[in-house]
Parts: structure tokens; sequence; C-alpha cells
């Protein structure tokens, strides 16, 4: 036992772009794929996190500076970077808790499946990545790994009893054949979208009303799609910061410009690296993804399953869109005005729309109902990111992410389930 | 246009990170499978309607609306529930373009 757990430590010790990688390339051995395939798959998640890192550092270099700067001319603490859901799964698959979680997740799903207390069969291995967070944040939380654990596996049955029970509804409005969305954030996020669905039930807004027109929310897209670009979002973004952050500075015109144009820059070109280098570990997790789909559908072949899939799937609806762009200018503004709120929505803004894929199928596509929700969802997110903020910073510090020193610190909006689960952890077990 | 051209094959995903990932890497072994060359592309379906312009077909793991090529359901790909018959639909297709 001593030898086993010798051996751990030392491979987790080596940090996630080493760790990573022998533990995809063993895990996809096991679920049967040939020894080249599997290398490669575990070659490629480690390449993937350290260009996650790389990115990280260009984002703390343009964006570091420029949001303290704007905490002291303004006294705007927005000193929480987000830094988006693709770093969030970076470090949440980083940690001793990342390490296991396929093993952790198929385990749980199986067991579920046996049981019949689920009828998800979950292939969809990259949103392992939520469970993986919920449990990692406890970890830094208590200290206790097996809390952490048992985090994960309570968010991984959460995701996949709501995916059987949102199922029937979002399978008729997108008529789709026997799918689930076993997705570990849109899941969570029903605990906000059915509580405002009865809501507006009972106060009977648009109560009547037709599901929203598509040549509408066409015309309505086209004049905001501005929004939907991340490239744009990253070059407006930087220069209202920089705006914010360097105008009071008193410096030379020249010297104002070229800072502007600079920051500017630099977050447009974060916005589209960041997920190009995501895609690197993402396409390393495909050859292990396909195995455990294999092995699951062979051996619950015959039974009347749900294929558990990423909300993804549900983004492209006219509706999800034109209300998530509308969620961008609004969510800035919510930033700013809410009180207490520490959070500098940056890297999430171009994936507003993960936040209310539910919202549109539960709403019946109504447009009102729909933008109210998004905003309550962003409202209630941003403070639970800002609360949790200390914790994640710690994690990432914790796989070995580096920050300058300073206020600044990362965070990420908070997930309506795990978080819940991270601060009762910290309450009565907190370090 | 000629059957000699080069195809481009547009990915459209919510993303353009996870599941587009993955039916990028299917489809790429699958046109290499029947000697057809293509450039294949990702983007998120925000940036389908633009990207669209230079492509001559679309296999989509979400919605896509409003644009004037072809778009298949990339979703078998990773459900693996239909996916000879979608692997057909994409080689008829683009020996049709």
């Amino acid at each position: 036992m001593d030898v086993i757990k010798s051996v751990y430590d030392f491979i987790t010790g080596l940090g996630p772009s080493v760790m990573m990688p022998i533990i995809i390339t063993l895990l996809a051995l096991v679920l049967g794929a040939k020894f080249g395939r599997a290398l490669r798959a575990g070659i490629t998640v480690g390449i993937g996190f350290i260009g996650i890192n790389l990115i990280i550092g260009l984002l703390f270099q343009y964006l570091g500076p420029a949001a303290e700067g704007m905490v002291k001319n303004w006294g705007v603490t927005l000193n929480a970077i987000d830094v988006g859901w693709p770093v969030a799964a970076a470090i949440a698959f980083g940690t001793q808790i990342g390490s296991i979680i396929f093993v952790v997740g198929l385990l749980v799903n199986i067991i579920m499946l046996v049981l019949r207390l689920t009828k998800t069969v979950d292939v969809d291995l990259w949103n392992y990545w939520h469970w993986a967070y919920t449990g990692s944040l406890i970890f830094v939380a208590t200290g206790i790994f097996w809390l952490g654990i048992l985090g994960s596996v309570l968010h991984a049955a959460f995701t996949l009893v709501v995916a059987d029970r949102t199922a029937p509804v979002i399978q008729k409005y997108f008529n789709w054949p026997d799918l689930s969305i076993a997705h570990g954030w849109a899941t969570a996020s029903m605990l906000i979208v059915w509580p405002m669905m009865k809501f507006f039930d009972l106060i009977g807004l648009e109560k009547s009303a037709e599901a929203a027109q598509k040549s509408d929310l066409e015309r309505l897209r086209e004049r905001i799609g501005v929004f939907g670009e991340p490239v744009l979002i990253g070059l407006i973004l930087g220069l209202i910061v920089g705006l914010l952050a360097y105008v009071p500075a008193g410096l030379a015109f020249g010297d104002l410009l070229s800072k502007l144009l600079q920051l500017a820059m630099g977050m447009a070109a974060v916005m589209l690296l960041m997920p190009r280098v995501v895609a690197i570990l993402m396409e390393g997790l495909v050859p292990l993804s396909e195995q455990a789909r294999e092995f699951l559908q062979k051996r619950f072949a015959g039974r009347e399953f749900y294929i558990g899939m990423d909300s993804a799937l549900m983004i492209g609806e006219p509706l999800t869109l034109t209300v998530a762009f509308l969620l961008v200018p609004i969510t800035l503004l919510l930033a700013v005005i809410l009180p207490g709120n520490r959070m500098l929505p940056f890297g999430d803004l171009a994936a507003t729309p993960f936040f209310v894929v539910m919202a549109t199928p539960f709403m019946r596509g109504r447009f009102w109902r729909t933008l109210i929700t998004g905003i309550v969802i962003m409202i209630v997110i941003m403070y639970m990111g800002s609360i949790w903020t200390p914790l994640i910073t710690a994690t990432a510090q914790s796989i070995g992410y580096a920050f300058p020193e300073g206020a600044t610190q990362i965070s990420g909006f908070g997930n309506p389930f795990g978080w819940v689960l991270v601060m009762l952890s910290q309450l009565f077990f907190g370090k | 246009m000629a059957s000699g051209r080069k195809k481009r094959v547009l990915i459209v995903c919510g993303t353009a990170i996870a599941t587009s990932t993955m039916v990028a890497m299917k489809v790429e072994e699958l046109l290499r499978e029947h000697g057809i060359e293509a450039d294949i592309r990702r983007c998120m379906t925000s940036e389908a309607k633009n990207a669209a312009k230079d492509a001559d077909l679309i296999v989509a793991t979400t919605q896509v609306v409003d644009v004037a090529i072809p778009v298949i359901s990339g979703i078998p790909f990773i459900s693996g529930v239909g996916m000879e018959q979608v692997k057909q639909e994409i080689v008829n297709t683009l020996r049709s373009t």
C-alpha cells in the first residue's frame, strides 16, 4: 500500500503536464485502445496543459496591470479576473482529484446504471471536468481528499439524475432521439431555471405568447452580432478596461494610445488562442471518450437508455444565441453596478450561450422569460464567483500555475450545484 | 464545379472546442478512407453564417440556420448511433458538389 501511495504521490507531484499524459495513456489502454494510439492521446493532453499555462501567462501580462490600475483609479474592485471555462477545466483536470475523475465518473455512471438509478450513459468524458472542479475545490478548501471525491461523486450523481429528468422536454423541443444532456453546469442551472419557470407561470408573464419568431430573432441578432465574435469581445473589452485603467494615470497621449492598443490586441489574442489551445487538450481525450462509449454501449446494450451529451449541442438554437449575445453587455454592466461584486467578466463572455441553454427549451422558446432567467442566472453566478475567488486561485496555484504577486486573482462563474457543495464543505470542514 | 477540386468542409459546434474536435477528427478519417481531398475547418455556431461562404458542406453538432450550403448533423459521431448512415451521407454530398 505504501509503495502504491508513494508512486501515486510522485506522479501527481510531477504537475498536470506530466501526470495527465501518464494517466490518460494508462486509462486508454485499460479501456482497450492500442498502445500507439493511447500514448499519442496522452502526449497530446500534456501539450494542451503546457499551452494553457502559456495563455494564462499572456492573460496576466496584459490584463493584470490594467485590472490593478482600474482598482486604484476608481475603487471598482473588479480584481478577480474571470479566466473562462476552458482554463477552469484545465485546472480541474490538473489536480489530484482530476487525475482520477475519469475512473470515478465512469464508476458512478456504471453503478447507477446497474442499480437502475439512471438511464443516461454519459459518453461526454470532456465534461467530467465539472465534477473534478467541485471535488478539487473541496479538497483545496478542506485538505480532505475523500471529501473531495465525495463532492465529485455527488455532483456526478446529480448530473445523471437531472439529465434523465430533463431529457423528455429537451428531446421534444429539439426533436432528438434518445439523447440527454449530462452536462455538469447545464443540469445545475436547472436549480434556477425550474423555480423561474414556476414563478413566470404564477405571475402569468407571456402566458399566451407563442415562441419568439425566428425572423425577429434573426433581425435582432444581426444588429448585436458583434457580441458573438470572441475576438471582437476581446478587443472591445481591452479598450474599455484600458480607458478606465490608463486615462486617469495622466500619461502623454502617445503613451496612452500605445498602451490602449496593445491591451486591446492582447485581449483579442487571448480570446482566439485560448480555445485553440484547449482544443489540443480535447483532441487527446477523444480516443478515451470513444473507448468509454464502446465499453459502456457493449455492456448495457439492449436496455432503453439515453446517451448523455454535451450542452454545446443546444447552443445553436436561435433564441439561445440571441439572448446570450444580449447578456454580454448586460453582464459587464452588472459587474460594475452590483454592490460587492469582485468579478471582472472576461473569458466566459465568449461562452454566454452555455448559461442559458436550459432556459430556452424550458421556457418553450419565449423571449422575455428566457432573457429574464438569463439575467437572474448571471447575477447569482457572478456573486458565487466573487465569493469563491480565493479558492479558485489557491487551486490553480496548488498545481503550479504561477501568477504575479498583487491583488489580482483568478476566478470563474459559479456552478449553482457545485458551489453549494464547496461552500458547505468549507463551512464545516474548512482549513 | 469540377469534382477534382479540393472540398471545403466546415465543422460547426457551440464552442469550436469540444464536440467539433471529435467530429473533425472523425470526418478527416472518413475522407481519407474515401480518398476525398478536403480542407476541414472548425468554427462556432455564431460564426457559421460568415464561414459558410467559403465552404461546400457543414457538419454541425448544433443548430445552424440561414446558410446556403448543405448541413448534415454530426451528432451520430458523438453518440455512436447512426454513424454509418451519416458517413455515407457526407461522402455522397461531397461527391455531388
